[in-house]
């Protein structure tokens, strides 16, 4: 263990012995797993942004809806022109569909919210049956959600987001005030728990109403159409009730055998499939690009390595002829160069991170160091280290001392 | 039992299609305790032979047996241990580590048998004392005269307490003050017990010894015991 503890300082005084061409390698590594780290913890943080937002629907739960999602303008184009869900659709799912637990319609708008003289544009009013509060997870910060008979009676009565509640209520008691969303009147009910920015967007700017109040100041929504979120009796029965609900729907809208859906359905897991998918691509290109400026990286440290022991020639021989062993010499050669990756890998990381943060303020986003990110750098660059320094350093271990030493 | 025996020992280089023979048939033994000098006309053979006895090459042809072992059959790791701590090799053109200061050069033997930080240190130092340059231990060898470069190179090669001392022209480089100060140091070394081989192109280095062995074009032209009464030095 001593012997390992010397040669280590003596690998270490020789990097800094030459410190320009070993800073310059350590430059090299530091850009290239700089450049991998920033990517990968940035779409770590991304993916795991959206991933919780999802995990607020539960995995037995999905969505059905006139457009979802599309992939060219041309399918865009074609589901844009289908007809919207209707809260008729809903009503007959609920009624008809068994293996559902819950259908709960939504439909969006935006409205401007005032109250006193102060207001706020462009508000998402989320509008739902009472049962949505037991499909999507929603916290309750301070009074209720809104209940089936608010909903029986249109009832105008609000749960805010807290961004709302900020702008209105700082320091007041909410509960029992009265806004006004558009020209009409509602009474604050309850406020939800803050859940924070995703991408920079505000996710607490919005106000939760009764369905029916909804439709009697808008109407039911003629172009967009609701959504419905359906909760299946139970995770493994999902598959069967998302084809009983396809059934359904089909029936209803009168969608000819041999056409295709007129209606998307997803379920939380498959959006993120489609997310993923989308970043797949992205992924395994920028994956290449660092696989290659890393690989770059790792013949740069091969050279030098390989200049190094060339030029330590009669080093090596004089270790030899007093006494040091194959492995001694190959120690000595792999620490220097896995301590140049190593701790360009080190450095690389934390820009890395560092970048991604910045990055993500820009768009206020707060990502965490991944774990993932930070133990592949570190494998990498140790990795590098010794692959690449291997054949130099047996190089340098298998040199016959005496050739060694009469090299010029 | 002899220290050092060999039997027929050759060394061939090949260059290309030539053979160069450096030793031709070497047979001879050396006891425990000799001082022995070689010497020779320049390319008759005598590094080469240096290079054998200290481990650090191998015959192509013959044998060689280091206190009973037999070289051939030891492993790299062996011969490096037998480098380590059992031959001290004084080169004859110091080979120190140029970057490395006069004590890390005599720690580095002690650094490859796991000697501990602490005593490794102690022991350097004592070694460099012997040689007279415990005041230059930080010195790296561009710092040092060729005189006190060398006296690096014998703390080195007895840092370990080898039981041989190889010398390969130790006082090639040296002016003849110099010289004798080197040699005066091996007599004392002689002295407390150790075997020690010298390679010198001077007859007056060479009457130090006890024995000369006479090399020529390869072989071993002459073995003789130099008498007590034409010895140099204190005896
Ligand atoms: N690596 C080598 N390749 C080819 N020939 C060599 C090699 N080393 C030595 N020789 C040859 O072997 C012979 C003996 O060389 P050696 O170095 O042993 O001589 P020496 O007696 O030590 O000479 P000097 O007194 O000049 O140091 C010489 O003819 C030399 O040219
Ligand atoms: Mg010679």
């Amino acid at each position: 263990m001593v012997v390992f503890g010397s040669i280590f300082r003596i690998a270490g005084a020789a990097l800094w012995a030459n410190k320009l061409r070993s800073g310059l390698t350590f430059v090299g590594i530091v850009f290239g797993v700089t450049s991998v780290m920033t990517i990968i913890t940035a779409l770590e943080g991304a993916t795991g942004a959206i991933e919780k937002q999802l995990d607020t629907l539960g995995p037995s739960t999905f969505m059905v809806a006139k457009l979802m999602s599309a992939f060219s303008e041309e399918e865009f184009l074609e589901k844009i022109k289908r007809k919207p869900v209707s809260i008729r659709d809903a009503e007959i799912v609920e009624e008809d569909c068994h293996l559902c637990e819950k259908v709960s319609p939504r439909a969006h708008g935006g409205a401007r919210v005032k109250y006193g003289d102060k207001y706020i544009r462009n508000v998402d009013i989320t509008a739902g049956t009472a049962n949505i509060v037991d499909i999507v997870d929603f916290e309750v910060a301070q009074g209720r959600f809104h209940s089936t008979e608010d909903d029986l009676y249109k009832r105008r009565v609000v749960l805010i987001g807290d961004d709302l509640r900020e702008e209105f209520f700082e320091g007041v008691n909410p509960l029992g005030k009265v806004i006004k969303i558009g020209p009409e009147k509602y009474t604050v009910i309850g406020v939800a728990e803050r859940r924070g920015e995703m991408f920079g967007e505000s996710q607490d700017g919005f106000a939760i109403i009764p369905l029916s109040a909804f439709i009697r100041q808008f109407g039911e929504p003629r172009r967009r159409g609701i959504n419905m979120l359906i909760k299946a009796r139970s995770v493994e029965l999902l598959p069967e009730a998302m084809d009983e609900v396809r059934v359904i729907m089909r029936t209803i809208r009168k969608v000819p055998y041999d056409e295709p859906d007129d209606f998307d359905m997803e379920t939380a897991d498959s959006i993120l499939e489609m997310l993923n998918n989308f970043t797949r691509m992205f992924r395994l290109v920028m994956v290449g690009i660092s696989t290659i400026s890393l690989v770059i990286g790792g013949i740069v440290v091969m050279n030098i390595m390989m200049v190094s022991v060339t030029e330590r020639t009669r080093e090596i021989g004089i270790r030899k002829s007093i006494g040091a062993k194959q492995k001694h010499i190959l120690l000595q050669f792999l620490f220097e160069s896995v301590m140049l990756t190593l701790s360009g890998g080190v450095v690389g990381i934390i820009l890395g991170f560092l970048i991604a943060q910045a990055l993500a303020g820009q768009i206020d986003m707060d990502i965490e160091p991944s774990m993932l990110a930070i133990s592949a750098g570190l494998t990498v660059s140790t990795g590098i280290g010794l692959i690449f320094g291997i054949y130099p350093a047996m190089k340098a271990a298998r040199m016959d001392p005496i050739k060694a030493l009469s090299y010029e | 039992m002899p220290m050092i025996e060999t039997d027929n020992l050759w060394r061939t280089y090949t260059m290309g299609q030539e053979k160069v023979h450096a030793l031709r048939s070497v047979s001879m033994t050396i006891e425990k305790g000799e001082y022995v000098a070689i010497m020779g006309p320049s390319g008759s053979g005598k590094s080469t032979m240096m290079n054998l006895i200290g481990c650090l090459d191998t015959p192509t042809q013959g044998e060689y047996w280091l206190n009973d072992q037999r070289v051939r059959q030891l492993n790299d790791n062996q011969l490096a241990n037998i480098r380590n701590r059992e031959i001290g090799f004084v080169f004859q053109t110091f080979n120190l580590l140029p970057r490395a200061t006069a004590l890390h050069n005599v720690e580095l033997p002690l650094i490859y048998n796991g000697t501990p930080k602490a005593e490794r240190e102690d022991m350097a130092k004592a070694a460099l004392a012997k040689v007279d340059l415990a005041d230059r231990m930080l010195h790296r060898p561009s710092e040092l005269s060729g005189g006190q470069r060398q006296r690096v190179a014998i703390a080195r090669a007895l840092v370990n307490n080898p039981s041989i001392l190889l010398a390969d022209e130790p006082t090639g480089n040296l002016d003849s003050k110099t010289s004798k100060e080197i040699m005066r140091f091996f007599d004392d070394l002689h002295h407390q017990g150790n075997t020690i081989i010298t390679v010198t192109h001077e007859p007056d280095i060479a009457r130090h010894a006890h024995r000369v062995l006479s090399i020529l074009d390869g072989r071993i032209a002459s073995d003789e015991r130099v008498p007590e009464s034409e010895r140099n030095g204190i005896h």
